[in-house]
């Protein structure tokens, strides 16, 4: 009973208060940016027997198979019932930072918030700006299918103790404006780590092996190390890194489009000139 | 003298039979193999061209033209080879890093192989440098979505 009542205890959900919203004025073309950079569509799309839907809005459903079961990411578009549309400020800061549903439950971390955590809340704002943006879509939610859900979920919150860092984001003052552009899209919105970091026993991202790569989520082949991409010879210099990102297997990039990479190069193509190379600048600082 | 002939004839036909398991071992690591040479090939000719598009090297019809030839050879030694049917799955040794959606049920492997086979058409139909540029990425793209869909990662 003791054990009980400290697992309930340390297991629960630690929401941000209201009071962590600052006052801001939202940007919506850096939310759209964000969200781009996120893929948040790459998993949040509709399901493809849903006719009618536009595959290009992130109304949710699509099956996303996961080793513990198969979810359906939610509806994101402002629609009241299904989507958004009823979420305060605070609702989606705590769900995109905190893993806590507007109901109060953990969410499952297929969902990278142990990502967004490092995300200033302004950022989450704009996404949550632009998403408001969109057009609502009815597209009612569907319940994941994972065994004991319940405890599965409610033990999440012990979890977090180890695989959720708060922390947010700091710019390293000794390097320039772009690489810390770059670092912070990759560690924040981007979430690169959360496939090419592997993962420990509790599959919390072992940091000591930060960008190293590992066996690929999905169970077959790996995910690549990004370090050293230019010292392996596998991109000739951060320009050769930005066109790959921006045209992936179209130039010839190889292995740009396989193990989900593909989604990823596509949201790369349409971010800004000046994002993607950022990107590629920290990227190929990663020795 | 019967049954002995029965006997002989159920002997000849293990043999036979295990012969042909072996083979079936053999034909589908060469289907693999040709498989993964016609994508080396390909790999080799579209280089060229990627070089032309980022302005690593100057436009050159014969450079196109010949790049096209080697997909086309290269298609044609896979076609001749039974690269793409789906034997070469059953008893493989050889590592493949294609999926086996590519022949499952609902696969939509033929209409991208014929993407490919029409943007290398369109490609050879151009006589300058504009036309070239403006129909490479449909090139470029029939790789990439079959490999997006139908590759795994490596390792």
């Amino acid at each position: 009973m003791l054990g009980f009542t400290a697992f309930w205890l340390l297991s629960a959900p630690r929401p941000l208060p209201a009071s962590a919203i600052p006052a801001h004025t939202a940007n919506i073309a850096n939310g759209e940016i964000l969200y781009t950079t996120g893929g948040c569509r790459n998993c949040h799309k509709p399901k493809a027997e849903q006719a009618g839907l536009d595959p290009n809005l992130p109304s949710g459903g699509f099956p996303l198979k996961t080793p513990i079961g198969v979810l359906y990411p939610p509806n994101l578009t402002p629609d009241a019932q299904t989507g958004i549309g009823n979420w305060s400020d605070i609702d989606f800061v705590n769900a995109v930072q905190r893993g806590i549903s507007k109901s109060g439950q953990h969410l499952i971390p297929a969902f990278p918030y142990t990502s967004y955590a490092a995300m200033p809340v302004e950022d989450v704002l704009d996404i949550r700006a632009y998403l408001m943006s969109l057009p609502p879509v009815a597209s009612p939610r569907r319940e994941a299918e994972i065994p004991v859900a319940f405890l599965l979920r409610r033990g999440l919150g012990l979890w977090k103790f180890v695989g959720l860092d708060t922390a947010s984001w700091q710019p390293d003052t000794s390097q320039k404006p772009g690489w810390n552009r770059g670092s912070y899209l990759v560690n924040g919105p981007g979430h690169c780590g959360e496939c090419h970091t592997p993962r420990n026993l509790i599959m919390a991202r072992d940091n000591s092996r930060f960008m190293m790569g590992g066996p690929h989520p999905e169970g077959q082949g790996k995910v690549p190390s990004l370090h050293g991409l230019v010292e392996t010879g596998r991109y000739k210099d951060q320009k050769d890194l930005v066109l790959a990102l921006q045209n992936g297997e179209v130039f010839g990039y190889e292995h740009m489009s396989s193990g989900g990479m593909g989604q990823v190069q596509a949201n790369m193509a349409k971010l800004p000139q000046a994002d993607v190379e950022a990107i590629a600048e920290y990227l190929i600082s990663l020795k | 003298m019967l049954s002995k002939n029965l006997f002989k004839s159920i002997t000849a036909g293990a043999i036979v039979l295990g012969l042909g398991f072996s083979l079936a071992y053999a034909a589908a690591d060469d289907q693999i193999k040709a498989r993964q040479a016609e994508m080396k090939a390909n790999g080799k000719a579209i280089g060229a061209l990627v070089a032309i598009i980022k302005g690593e090297a100057s436009y050159d019809a014969a450079v196109v033209k010949a790049s096209l030839d080697a997909m086309a050879t290269a298609d044609a030694a896979a076609g001749e080879a039974k690269a793409w049917d789906a034997s070469s799955m059953e008893g493989a040794t050889v590592e493949t890093w294609a999926k086996p959606e590519i022949w499952a049920e609902g696969s939509d492997i033929g209409a991208k192989y014929q993407a490919w086979v029409d943007a290398r058409a369109a490609l050879a139909a151009t006589t300058d440098e504009a036309g070239f540029k403006a129909a490479f990425p449909a090139l470029g793209a029939a790789c990439q979505s079959c490999h997006e869909s139908f590759r795994r990662p490596k390792g």
